[in-house]
């Protein structure tokens, strides 16, 4: 299955939210890493694709008072999608890699 | 803890709960609460606010549809129809490319038409209250001798001003040639070259009050007041004045240094549409034509227009505008008349006014043949024609739609067994033709703008597709929804009643017969299509009647010069040296000559003693030298020409043959008639025309008078190029700062006739336009039968018809229905085509002739329309069409 680059990113961060990863604070946490501010819009349409893919599992709860006493909606990365996720950087590694003098730090994305 | 509490828009919860997905809600809705609440921390109420609002766009944009797939199908049923549509038209894509390219060209026509119309009914509505702005008119109301002119005499503008309550303006202007009006040799004081130019009115600043143009330099309320000044349109401002500043200059017309004019404005180039039309105004303030003119109630030469005050009623206004009649004019025609006239005149003659609005399109039995007026009888054929070519493109369309029924019956009965109801199939169908019309109104909008161009050659007019109006693709997009629900209509009742187990058994039995309907609307299409051919031919007939009938005067090869009274003193040298080229056969001068625009003057002839007696006979009284009835190659029937040598003759006078029977003369020469001053009628001139074929010949007469402005050359047919050189290079000899000028008489001739040759090609085109529609209509219709019959073709074959009598065959029907309709057309055609013609005095007569040929053509057409199909059909090997069964 395909992973786009957006997609790609939302996994990402789910997966390292841990436990706290739903709407508000997946999108808290790409502006923070990428610099840019996706729409919830679009970031609930990623997730509900990955949903759909099944490479996130979600579960409910966790109402607060600033949201009108809604639910929230918990993402978990499946097993799938950690193996897309692995496969992925694979391939960018393996590509890196043939790149002459490309600092492959440990840091490094 | 109510600040706590979040509070955006509830329509933007509504928008939100409405269209996004149902187990999606409680979530997106909650993130979108805290992210406002967040910004409204962060960054302010507003901002929270806007962003909340984008973001429920947003998701509703990306959402909706989600909901609705896994909710409800009839999204899911919209998208299948749109598919099942779209796979429908390409399978069958030239029945679909006839079905939607009829309809478009339909709509194409139309559109045109109704943007010709549009321009035609919005002549002079643009001035300021022009709604209480009226032209004068007179009237002399006689039985049998009814008679409309807009001209007055000089001192009823001011008359009307003090005597007339309620009148808030009344102006003059003097649109025709006269004096300086008309045409003029112009140049910048303190330059040389002269240029010829048209277009110079008189008028009075009080016009300029009521039809406000727009000055673009100078001032409007006092640009007219000083004697001669001349206010100029923004064209001729940056042709003589290109670097700007016109106003203050002066202009000299005619070399007249005496005289030379002052611009004191600039205005706007008037509109195309406003009756007017002139690009140099000049003022009225201080002229005076000869001594006692502006006071004199002899003459009518002024155009009048007032402009009512607000409160006035126009009935009060009539009945005292009356007062030119009893307390001006008729004083002074006492002194000058018979009782009996004066009784006549008092029972007959009125003054009126007409709307300044409606004097483009009801201006006929208006005389001033000054103005090319619109006619609202051509608006409502043009309508007519415009709605009667939409209908044929919208039965076509139906038709079409019909045809391919059989094709559908499958599809209709299958979805009613699987549960469709009625309704759902009507909504399928009425969907599919406003796809069909959608198209079509694309594919019509982009033909109308590809022919704009030519269409605005045909109307003489600057139209363009007007994208710019707001409401004008609203419009548009409406009429595509109504027309497609229109045209479906039908098609959609007649396709939902099949019935499922018929169609499915494959009972759907179409005979060799069309169904009624159908039988109608080709009999329709083509009665259409034969009236428009019989008009065309009509039209194209008494055109050529008109450019090719003997008028009375040989029109070819003669040159007429214009502008010859700038030759002044030499002008009979200038014409003896003419004279002397050797293809130059004959030479006059004179203005008055038989074609529009140039001059007329109309007098009142007694038999001398007669007076008081008889009533007098209105003849054209025109001054000709003795070459003038050679030049043009008119006839003298009895006695002779005048003659430069006998002196007696300038008291002669040549009449032509209706002004001799009208005054009455078993034998005209040697009669002695007056104009107030006598004269003895030395010949009678064959009559000729010197005026429209829509009127009869008139009493004309010659008298001898030198008249400088311009001249006839008459030429022989040899090297008529070489002729033109030499004298172009005479010309310029004598006038090396003038450009010289001339036309050939017989293209003045035929400019007469603009607007004939104009309706020859409207209607040559909507023929055309009617017969391709028809003929796609019927292409298709013959196509689908002939698939209906394929197998029929087959069997007849094997049972050893021959190719002549199946094509007879499968032709007999669709040709009876064109011979309906041709016997509908001939007295349709030969009704409107008289119509037209009693608006010709001279003309030709509606014959079988037109009809023959007509009825001959689209049999023509209509056999050859089908035979692409048909032949096709019967050449096929009937093993090919019979092997299913």
């Amino acid at each position: 299955m395909k992973l786009g680059g957006f997609e790609e990113l939302v996994l990402l961060a789910v997966g390292s939210l841990g436990d706290d990863a739903y709407g508000v604070s997946i999108k808290e946490i790409l502006e923070e890493k990428t610099g840019k501010k996706p729409s919830i819009g679009a970031l609930h349409s990623a997730l509900y694709r990955l949903e759909e893919k099944s490479y996130l599992s979600s579960s409910e709860g966790g109402a607060t008072n600033e949201r009108g006493g809604r639910r929230k909606k918990y993402y978990q990365l499946t097993s799938t999608g950690r193996q897309t996720l692995e496969e992925a950087n694979e391939l960018r590694m393996a590509f890196a890699r043939q790149i002459p003098n490309l600092k492959l730090g440990l840091n490094d994305e | 803890m109510s600040n706590q509490i979040p509070d955006p828009p509830r329509w933007a919860d509504w928008l939100l709960e409405r269209f996004c997905i149902d187990h999606l809600v409680e979530i997106i809705q909650g993130d979108l609460y805290e992210l406002y609440y967040k910004r409204n921390l962060r960054k302010g109420r507003r901002y929270a606010m806007l962003w909340y609002i984008l973001d429920v766009f947003n998701i509703c944009g990306r959402f909706a549809f989600k909901r609705n797939r896994s909710y409800s199908n009839k999204l899911d049923m919209f998208y299948n129809y749109y598919k099942i549509a779209i796979r429908n038209m390409m399978r069958h894509k030239a029945y679909s490319a006839i079905k939607i390219g009829g309809f478009a060209l339909g709509i194409a026509i139309c559109l045109l038409i109704s943007l010709f119309i549009a321009d035609e009914l919005n002549y002079d509505k643009h001035y300021e209250g022009s709604e209480r702005i009226y032209r004068m008119l007179y009237e002399w109301n006689e039985p049998g001798d009814m008679n409309t002119w807009p001209s007055f005499q000089g001192p009823a503008a001011k008359v009307i001003r003090a005597e007339v309550p309620g009148i808030e303006k009344a102006g003059r202007i003097v649109p025709r040639k006269w004096y300086l009006a008309g045409d003029n040799l112009v140049r910048v004081a303190g330059t040389e070259q002269n240029l010829y130019e048209t277009g110079f009115v008189y008028v009075d600043q009080e016009l300029f009050d009521i039809i406000t143009p727009t000055f673009l330099e100078g001032d409007p309320a006092t640009a007219l007041t000083e004697p001669n000044s001349v206010v100029i349109t923004e064209t001729k401002a940056l042709k003589y004045f290109p670097e700007g500043g016109a106003v203050g200059q002066m202009i000299l017309l005619n070399d007249d240094t005496a005289k030379p004019m002052k611009v004191t404005g600039v205005i706007e180039d008037l509109p195309a549409n406003t009756h007017f039309n002139f690009d140099w105004a000049m003022t009225m303030a201080g002229v005076e034509f000869w001594p006692g003119e502006q006071n004199s109630w002899c003459c009518n030469n002024y155009h009048l227009y007032v402009k009512l005050s607000p409160e006035a009623n126009l009935t009060d206004v009539l009945a005292s505008l009356q007062r030119l009649k009893t307390h001006h004019i008729e004083p002074y025609q006492k002194k000058r008349s018979s009782p009996a006239e004066m009784e006549q005149m008092a029972k007959y003659f009125a003054v009126n006014v007409q709307p300044i609005e409606d004097i483009h399109l009801r201006s006929q039995g208006i005389a001033d043949r000054i103005y090319v007026y619109g006619d609202i009888k051509i608006v409502w054929m043009f309508a007519a024609i415009a709605i009667l070519i939409f209908v044929l493109a919208s039965i076509n369309f139906v038709n079409l739609s019909v045809a391919k029924s059989a094709n559908r019956a499958k599809e209709v009965g299958l979805r009613k067994v699987v549960g469709s109801p009625k309704s759902m199939l009507i909504g399928q169908f009425l969907m599919e033709s406003t796809l069909f019309s959608f198209i079509s109104f694309v594919l019509g909008l982009l033909i109308a703008v590809t022919l704009m161009p030519y269409f605005n050659e045909l109307t003489g007019k600057t139209l363009s597709v007007p994208f710019d109006l707001w409401y004008f693709v609203p419009l548009i997009i409406l009429l595509a929804v109504f027309a497609g629900f229109a045209a479906g209509l039908y098609p959609a009742f007649f396709l939902s009643a099949f019935q499922p187990i018929e169609v499915i058994k494959g009972k759907l039995a179409r005979g060799a017969k069309n169904s009624v309907l159908q039988s109608s609307l080709i009999i329709f299409q083509f009665t259409v299509s034969v009236v428009l051919i019989v008009g065309a031919l009509v039209v194209n007939g008494q055109l050529n009647f008109i450019l090719n009938s003997k008028l009375g005067y040989e029109k070819d090869q003669v040159l007429l010069l214009q502008g010859t009274n700038t030759l002044e003193d030499h002008l009979l040298t200038f014409r003896d040296e003419l004279k002397s080229i050797a293809s130059v056969q004959n030479v006059t001068i004179s203005e008055y000559f038989p074609v529009s625009k140039t001059q007329r003057d109309q007098n009142q002839f007694n038999r001398e003693g007669k007076e008081k007696i008889e009533e007098p006979v209105g003849a054209q009284f025109w001054r000709v030298d003795d070459e003038y009835i050679p030049t043009l190659g008119m006839e003298i029937v009895q006695g002779r020409n005048f003659s430069s040598t006998m002196a007696s003759d300038s008291n002669a006078i040549v009449i032509n043959e209706t002004m001799a029977r009208e005054l009455g003369f078993e034998n005209p020469i040697g009669q002695r008639i007056t104009n107030g001053y006598t004269r003895v009628v030395i010949g009678v001139v064959k009559d000729f025309h010197f005026d429209l074929m829509t009127t009869e010949i008139q009493p004309l007469s010659f008298a001898p008078g030198r008249r400088p402005q311009m001249m006839a050359v008459r030429i022989s047919t040899e090297n008529v190029k070489e002729t033109l050189g030499s004298i172009g290079s005479l010309w310029d000899e004598y006038q090396p700062n003038q450009p010289i000028r001339y036309q050939f008489l017989s293209e003045r001739y035929e400019g007469m006739y603009g607007h004939v040759k104009r309706t020859s090609e409207v209607f040559s085109i909507f023929a055309l336009l009617a017969i391709v529609i028809a003929c796609l209509g019927l292409f298709a219709l013959s196509t689908f039968m002939v698939e209906q019959r394929r197998k029929e073709i087959g069997i007849r074959k094997i049972l050893g018809a021959s190719l002549q009598s199946l094509f007879s065959i499968l032709t007999a029907n669709f040709l009876r229905l064109v011979a309906v309709a041709f016997i509908i057309a001939i007295p349709l055609g030969w009704y409107v085509m008289n119509f037209w013609l009693e608006g010709y005095e001279y003309g030709i007569e509606v014959s079988w002739l037109e009809f023959a040929l007509a009825g001959g053509s689209i049999f023509a057409i209509a056999v050859i329309t089908m035979s692409f199909e048909i032949i096709r059909a019967v050449n096929n090997n009937p093993a090919d069409t019979l092997h299913a069964e």
